[in-house]
């Protein structure tokens, strides 16, 4: 009985993390910040570029996530995909309300941080092996597909938004975008074979 | 064909990004249930996942994990424990969950020294930092010494950012004012010295030597008998050498 118990504690993946969160485990917030905490406020520092504000957003971010695990799949979401998309989320919005892009902006991040776009990701998406090939796929990118990609991830613009920020047509903005992420992807899809 | 053209989309559609009309394109036509778009919008979550992921590893201060917890209202019980051995020990079962890797294999073997750590630590924060390393999802390890009879048998475990983790049972008892050292050998590089440390009397020995570690061009992990006060290169012929592959 206690070995199985133990076993199970030892071998506990974000699954049971999830519902220890949705039962409101006192210690499953510590774990999921022993996990993810230095994951989402590593994203959140470079995106913000501020450690004071990192902490005040990865603070936010999890407080997010624990007000809302309740809508959250244990079956078949992704915790880590989540927390992070969260994550980036308060960075950006934090970035517009900073350049007053938050009134105009006409992109939307709350629909794209619902749990449940975050459902049945393969389980070693956060591999770091994966990670490593990523990263040489984006140090392949051209400067112009390099800077759209950041523009995106790191900045939250939108198309439009990029081709005002970087003084260029629309459609050289898509095309950079798109002609980058097809790189990406077929890296994906070649690390994932 | 409407697919084919959507995508293209999906990576913005999933960071929020899209703007009108192609964002309620992309909205309406996921509502009908599109199985080969549902599928490549997973794709983009899985690549933005990543993407986000590639941010630079920086280490938030300590104070950042009292405050997460106090905002929910939990208490942080991780230090409390430092206080007596029982409840450090509840604890600790507590603290050894075990990230992301779902292999059944790897399970085991992770578990297994999870076990020997927790039976060999001498210290709490040898135990924590140990367990810290073993948790991470993208520590590599390497078994040596197996199918040998006498020489010593473990697991060495690598974590760029987190150190190096050795595990090792059947150590010969170390002769007086000699000491095991550990080495890390880096591909056609000489083996630079990454601590000392001691057996018990059983031949176990746990010793974490703390990162950085360049995971990507370290060949071997090796152990040999030195002096007490260590030395800058192997004097004797390494007792243990783990050879990392990949
Ligand atoms: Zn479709």
């Amino acid at each position: 009985m206690l070995l199985a118990f133990l076993f199970a504690l030892l071998s506990e993946g974000d699954r049971e993390l999830a519902a220890r969160l949705q039962r409101r485990d006192p210690q499953a917030m510590a774990d999921l910040y022993d996990r993810y905490g230095r994951l989402a406020y590593s994203l959140i520092f470079r995106i913000v570029k501020d450690a004071a504000v990192a902490e005040d957003l990865v603070q936010e971010s999890f407080l997010r996530v624990w007000n809302r695990v309740q809508g959250f799949d244990p079956e078949r979401g992704a915790l880590g995909p989540w927390v992070l998309a969260v994550a980036r989320n308060r960075a950006i919005d934090y970035l517009r309300s900073v350049d007053g892009r938050m009134a105009q902006s006409a992109v939307e991040l709350e629909a794209n941080e619902h749990p449940s776009m975050f459902t049945d990701l393969e389980r070693e998406v956060l591999n770091r092996d994966r990670a490593r090939h990523l990263q040489h796929a984006f140090e392949r990118l051209n400067p112009h597909q390099r800077l759209v990609i950041e523009l995106a991830y790191y900045e939250g613009l939108s198309q439009r938004e990029m081709a005002e920020r970087i003084k260029q047509p629309l459609g050289t903005v898509k095309t950079w975008v798109r002609s980058a992420l097809q790189v990406l992807r077929e890296e994906l899809r070649a690390a994932a074979v | 064909m409407i697919c084919d053209e959507l995508r293209e989309a999906y990576e913005l559609h999933a960071l929020g990004l899209l703007e009108d009309p192609e964002r309620a394109e992309i909205e309406a036509h996921l509502r009908r249930g599109c199985e080969t778009c549902t599928a490549g919008v997973r794709r983009a979550a899985a690549l933005n996942t990543q993407m986000l992921a590639l941010a630079p590893d920086v280490r938030p201060s300590p104070k950042l994990r009292r405050k997460v917890l106090a905002s929910v209202g939990a208490r942080e019980s991780r230090w409390a424990w430092m206080t007596g051995w029982p409840a450090a020990f509840a604890a600790m079962l507590i603290a050894v969950v075990y990230l992301g890797v779902q292999d059944r294999r790897k399970a085991g073997e992770l578990a297994e020294a999870r076990r020997f750590v927790e039976a060999s630590a001498t210290e709490l924060t040898q135990m924590r930092a140990a367990l810290a390393l073993l948790n991470e999802p993208e520590t590599r390890h390497v078994v040596f010494g197996q199918g040998q009879p006498q020489p010593p048998k473990g697991r060495v475990f690598v974590h760029g950012r987190r150190g190096v983790l050795l595990l090792a049972s059947n150590l010969p008892p170390l002769p007086r004012g000699k000491t095991y050292e550990l080495w890390t050998i880096p591909k056609g590089g000489a083996p630079r010295p990454a601590g000392l440390f001691q057996s018990d009397a059983r031949g176990n020995a746990l010793y974490l030597s703390p990162g950085p570690v360049d995971v990507t061009t370290l060949s071997a992990i090796a152990v040999s008998v030195e002096p007490e006060a260590g030395s800058s290169a192997p004097t004797t012929t390494p007792l243990i050498v783990a050879a990392l592959t990949d």
